[in-house]
């Protein structure tokens, strides 16, 4: 049963924040397509900020590592 | 690195300003201002004011725009082709060339309007062959005899035949052919036989149901159907040799006028700078002052070059930059030849302010060395190492490519460096098949370890900002400015210390002064760095804590690799093992350097250097001659 949970605990400390990440990414990336339409200049600016929000996973990823290893304790 | 400026003045006679300016545009290092803001006190701006230019000035320029304007036509009507060299200088003779591009235009424009006709003849051409050709083979079917006529029919598909063939049946009582085909370009095309009584019944039909039929034109219309084929084919044959023709004799007048009006061109863009140049400049009763910046190290020649020219008649001299010129001043960006490539990522952001850092030579130290952090793997390095060199020895004459690919050198040789250190390459193959032992950590086994060490390179890397901010703000004599940013590193090395000593690293004798010293400084930092300090704080922690993607991209790349290996070695069969085993290695190669790339630009972008560099400088932008090798090459038309 707990290894259950520390795996549930582990996906959603993943899944979640990579919905959230998805979600951000998608409207960053709407607007970027269209600024970039009329400054095609903007190309290595709007790549940056499409990556900013996967903090919110890569985080999740880290927090979802230390609870399966803090579980295998 | 930032070029130090200076900030100059020039004065002379009225009468030499074009003289001057000519000279300032052959050095190519003086950025004009067009505001005297700054160079002059405010009693004297009602003794010098913007140089107005006369009527003969505004009519050469207008005369000028308008040749440039027609010679930049002509261009565009003209096949590109390499000229040589024109030895003749077009200034004495640009009223003749004048004269004479209205002549060339109108010619052009001819020659063009008769290409397209021969083109549009072409293409209808092209499409009655193909008819034909498509036709020829119904033909062979039925029988031409006299009371019968034949209709060609273009069709949009094969869903409108039904409705036609009901029509016809009713029309006719049966009596009619209907046959089908495509033609090469996969257009359908009919051929329908029908009495010659019911033609014209037929034709009206055919109109209502929107089938175009297809006719010929009146001068081979009632040839028979070869002879057709045969008069289209030397027809067209005809028409694609009047169009060599035009062709030809388009190249041949660019290659015998392309010299002269290529070199008017770079003449006359030169002589419009000039004259556009003469708008930035301002004017007493007597004299001309042109006010303006440029790197320090240019002041002498320049200043050299005008005595040298004018013996004492011009006068160029240096001004204090005051506090106030700091947002004005042009930035220009020059680094070492290992930091210039990295320049086209420094690009990405706004200029840095003058006076702030170039963050370029930050890039080129750390992106690396991120890079190879996160991709850390040997043996995708020794393969990225020879794309870069193919990029740097083909493309090395193009900016972009050529300094990505040794950007990409650079990253490739951390990336061997840290796969050395972690033991990898390609994955755990170097530990299997050669016994390669980390010199470091292995990163699938110690990912604790790894985030450490990511959160350590995090902690270093964002108070090496900080650090430069506090420098900055203590060079510009910003006191609050820098005790907040002070604090705010002395409050980070002291949380810092107090996780090392909650996890047991250091023992906790400290613990208690730490705290007292967090709890003493926070009011000062409120003090100093106002309300929002505190979360400013909390916004660095988390800066910090973004460093963790190294670890975690790091840790995906890794097993993606174990993954290539594990499922290579499960297929059972050597062949069908390294096909599986390279292509997946191919993907995580492809996705780690992106994921490398935008990631370490990313934590520098962000979490680096929000901290210590100032953006919103002035791009330099000197008045220079166009580029002598672009004449020299006789590339045409202009590009």
């Amino acid at each position: 049963m707990e290894t259950a949970l520390i795996a549930l605990a582990a996906a959603l400390a993943i899944g979640l924040p990579a919905l959230a990440t998805g979600w951000a990414q998608s409207k960053i990336g709407a607007a970027g397509a269209g600024a970039l339409a009329e400054k095609p200049e903007l190309s290595g600016l709007i790549i940056i900020l499409v990556a900013i929000p996967e903090t919110m996973v890569i985080l999740g990823f880290v927090v979802a590592i230390i609870i399966l290893l803090g579980g295998q304790g | 690195m930032i070029v130090r400026m200076s900030k100059v003045e020039i004065i002379g006679s009225r009468d030499r300003l074009d003289a001057v300016l000519t000279v300032i545009e052959e050095k190519g290092d003086l950025h004009i201002d067009p505001s005297n803001i700054g160079f002059i006190d405010l009693e004297d701006t009602a003794e010098i004011r913007t140089l107005l230019p006369d009527d003969r000035t505004l009519f050469e320029k207008m005369f000028l725009e308008e040749l440039n304007d027609k010679i930049h036509l002509l261009f565009a009507l003209l096949p590109e082709v390499e000229v040589r060299q024109s030895p003749l200088s077009p200034g004495p003779i640009i009223d003749t060339i004048r004269r004479t591009v209205d002549r060339h235009l109108a010619w052009c424009r001819e020659q063009h309007h008769k290409k397209e006709g021969l083109l549009h003849d072409l293409v209808a051409l092209e499409g009655q062959l193909a008819f034909l050709r498509a036709v020829s083979s119904l033909m062979e079917g039925m029988t031409e005899t006299p009371d019968l006529d034949l209709i060609g029919l273009t069709l949009e598909g094969p869903e409108v035949l039904p409705e036609l063939r009901q029509q016809l049946e009713n029309l006719t009582n049966g009596l009619y052919e209907l046959a089908t085909t495509r033609t090469e370009e996969g257009r359908m095309v009919g051929l329908l036989a029908v009495e010659k009584s019911r033609t014209a019944a037929v034709g009206a039909v055919l109109r209502d149901t929107r089938l175009p039929e297809y006719t010929f034109p009146e001068s081979f219309r009632n040839l028979p159907l070869d002879r057709k084929q045969a008069y289209l084919a030397d027809t067209a044959a005809e028409r694609r040799r009047d169009l060599a023709t035009v062709d030809r004799d388009l190249e041949r007048f660019a290659r015998r006028w392309g010299p002269i009006y290529n070199a008017a061109d770079h003449w006359l863009a030169e002589r419009l700078t000039i004259i556009r140049a003469e708008g930035q400049v301002f004017e007493s009763r007597m004299c001309f002052f042109i006010y303006g910046w440029m790197p320090t190290r240019g002041v002498e020649p320049l200043r050299g070059a005008l005595e040298g020219r004018f013996t004492g008649g011009v006068h160029l001299q240096e001004l204090e930059i005051r506090r106030e010129d700091l947002e004005r001043i042009p930035v220009a960006l020059r680094n070492p030849a290992y930091f210039k490539p990295f320049e086209q990522l420094t690009r990405l952001l706004p200029l840095p302010r003058y006076g702030s850092y170039d963050p370029t030579p930050f890039i080129g130290i750390f992106f690396p060395l991120f890079f190879g952090l996160i991709l850390g793997d040997a043996g995708y390095g020794l393969l990225l190492l020879p794309l870069a060199a193919w990029l740097v020895f083909k493309y090395g004459d193009r900016p972009l490519l050529g300094d990505g690919g040794r950007i990409l050198g650079a990253c490739a040789l951390y990336t061997i460096i840290f796969g050395l250190l972690y033991g990898e390459i390609l994955g755990d193959l170097g530990s299997r098949l050669l016994g390669l032992h980390p010199l470091l950590f292995e990163r699938q086994d110690n990912i604790m370890a790894m985030l450490v060490f990511a959160l350590s390179i995090g902690f270093v890397h964002v108070t090496l900002g900080l650090t430069l901010g506090l420098i900055a703000a203590i060079r510009h004599r910003l006191k609050k400015e820098a005790l907040a940013i002070f604090l705010n590193l002395v409050l980070l090395t002291a949380i810092g210390l107090l996780l090392i000593m909650f996890f047991g690293v250091f023992p906790d004798l400290l613990a208690r002064p730490l705290i007292i010293l967090i709890l003493t400084l926070t009011p000062l930092l409120l003090f100093s760095g106002g309300l929002l300090a505190p979360l400013e704080l909390l916004k660095t922690i988390g800066n910090i804590v973004s460093y963790a993607r190294i670890m975690a991209i790091g840790l995906t790349s890794v097993l993606l690799a174990l993954v290539a290996n594990m499922l290579s070695g499960l297929t059972g069969d050597i062949v069908l093992g390294a096909v599986v085993g390279i292509l997946i290695h191919l993907i995580n190669i492809v996705i780690g350097v992106f994921a490398s790339a935008i990631h370490s630009l990313r934590l520098h972008y962000v979490e680096f250097f929000s901290k210590f560099v100032e953006t919103g400088g002035r791009p330099f932008q000197p008045l220079h001659r166009r580029d002598p090798d672009r004449l020299a090459k006789g590339r045409h038309p202009i590009g």
